[in-house]
């Protein structure tokens, strides 16, 4: 279990280090200026083939990028009605103040709990393979991140329950 | 055989481009200025900032014979800057671009320059002595994307250039009246924007196009991680294309016809030789570094690639994770700019100037064996 984990983040790690090859490129469609091709979509030949790594069913990585920017998308593990509930309201509170974060995006792509947008202009201020270890760290956090919570969640539970059970004794 | 001197000037350097004298550079800060710094002794001054543009500067080009300096920005302008007394004078070049310029090159006998851009055509400018300015001829119509990068042959004539189409294409850009008195042949293909040959070497994006001192030999880089050569394009021409194992290149130049320089993504620039049989071949990188990468990660990074192209590669994976290793070596980030460095006398280049977007211009030295 432990095992795969680790393949898992490699995989992502060098398809990252690929895929991260981004330049300044200004927008072919509208005069004077420079937007991020990969949310644009709309001149194919600048998009490059979408990579998708599965660990398995429930956890995914989408990696789409094009000549100015990478869009990195993933589904965490939610094995329960809890995690799905603790996953969802955790990665809303990340993704509200996506301006803190500066490569996290808003809103996660259609069928994902989270979305980076990394563009040539993160590239130029900070080195690649700082951005490409935030997000492998990330993604190894978020898992622990929820697994705490739902023991928490749990531990708490069952306290209260106690002390409120008590007065029947 | 390496890094002779190391400058940092900014935070980030978009390109850059040396006087004749070597003395000043002028390099532009990832903004839409271009400045100009002046070596004095041991310290670097800044001496001009040039500000006429308004959005960054993509292209700079310094004539060495006329002292002119061409600026080409993505504001769909262009500058030619002359040197009167102390100031830099700017000359604005009617380009009728109605997308970014992206590269600029001047010409070998520096009476035109080219200009490459996203309007899918490319700029060829003349000045025109009654009038007193540049006129701009354009050739459309032939690329089907951006025009990345653009090279003249060493005849003052031919024009190779590279797009995000994949695509590399040479054309003429005889002009009469400035080309009439150099040419000896007046075939029916010297017309104006008659494209000679379209090289469909690579599947992703081109770039660095330049052609080998002697004119005989074209090479460019795909983004795919492949770098292609060709042989004799006019007639009879024969191409090899050599994978490489790291990430893809953003500017070639040719030291002589059978040593070529590449420098990209990987922050270190990459010799190739052709034996004497014309065969091509990765020789080494240029920087020593610290930390070496394994042959694992190698083959990772081409199955990487094969997925992000549409082939496909079996690799058996590695179980270990490797952390990013900090680089080492003069570069930290991608290194977009290469520009020769001409010795006075000398017939064969050995130096050569890199600029990179962590704002470093770095000097390198190589001994090239006749």
């Amino acid at each position: 279990m432990a095992n795969t984990i680790r393949l898992y983040l490699t995989c992502i790690r060098n398809t990252l280090e690929a895929a991260m090859c981004l330049q300044n490129f200004p927008c072919q469609e509208v005069e004077r200026h420079n937007k991020p091709e990969v949310e644009l979509n709309t001149s194919p030949g600048l998009i490059m083939n979408p990579v998708l790594i599965c660990r398995n069913e429930a956890e995914k990585c989408l990696i789409e990028t094009s000549i100015n920017s990478i869009r990195i998308s993933m589904k965490v593990k939610q094995a329960d009605e809890l995690e799905n509930i603790l996953a969802k309201k955790f990665l809303r509170f990340l993704s509200m103040r996506a301006e803190a974060f500066q490569v996290l995006r808003r809103k996660p792509v259609q069928g994902y709990d989270i979305s980076f947008l990394i563009t040539n202009y993160h590239c130029e201020e900070m080195h690649k393979h700082k951005l490409i270890d935030f997000i492998v760290q990330f993604m190894e956090d978020i898992d622990k991140e929820i697994s705490e919570l739902k023991l928490s969640v749990n531990t708490r539970g069952r306290l209260v329950a106690t002390e409120f059970l008590k007065q029947f004794i | 055989m390496a890094a002779v001197a190391v400058h940092q000037f900014a935070e980030c350097i978009t390109c850059h481009a040396w006087s004749p004298d070597q003395s000043m550079v002028a390099f532009c800060p990832n903004n839409s200025e271009v400045h100009i710094y002046k070596l004095f002794g041991e310290k670097w001054e800044k001496m001009h900032v040039l500000s006429k543009h308004d959005q960054i500067v993509c292209g700079i080009d310094w004539s060495l014979k006329s002292n002119k300096l061409v600026t080409v920005s993505h504001d769909r302008n262009s500058y030619v800057w002359s040197q009167e007394g102390t100031e830099w004078v700017p000359t604005l070049v009617i380009l009728r671009l109605n997308r970014a310029a992206l590269c600029v090159q001047w010409s070998p006998k520096e009476n035109k320059f080219a200009v490459g851009s996203g309007a899918k055509s490319i700029c060829i400018c003349y000045y025109e002595q009654e009038n007193n300015w540049w006129v701009s001829k354009l050739i459309r119509k032939k690329h089907e994307s951006s025009v990345t990068n653009v090279a003249w042959h060493p005849d003052n004539i031919l024009l190779a250039t590279t797009s995000t189409d994949g695509k590399c294409r040479v054309f003429s850009t005889y002009i009469k009246g400035v080309d009439s008195k150099e040419s000896e042949s007046s075939s029916s293909d010297l017309k104006f924007g008659e494209q000679i040959a379209q090289l469909d070497l690579s599947v992703t994006w081109a770039f660095g196009v330049r052609w080998s001192p002697s004119g005989s030999i074209l090479a460019y880089a795909g983004h795919n991680s492949m770098i292609h050569f060709i042989d004799d394009v006019k007639s009879n021409p024969s191409a090899q294309s050599i994978p490489l194992r790291d990430l893809p290149l953003r500017d070639l130049l040719f030291l002589s016809d059978r040593v070529v320089v590449g420098v990209g993504f990987d922050c270190n620039p990459m010799i190739f030789t052709a034996d004497d049989t014309g065969l091509w071949s990765f020789t080494k990188f240029l920087d020593q570094r610290k930390a070496a990468p394994s042959s694992s990660r190698g083959s990772q990074l081409s199955e990487a690639f094969g997925k992000l192209y549409g082939t496909s590669k079996q690799v058996p994976s590695n179980d270990t994770v490797e952390p990013s290793k900090p680089r080492g070596g003069a570069h930290e980030n991608c290194i977009t700019c290469i520009v020769p460095l001409w010795k006075r006398g000398n017939t064969t280049l050995c130096r050569f100037s890199t600029s990179g977007l962590d704002g470093k211009v770095v000097i390198w030295e190589l001994d090239i064996p006749k």
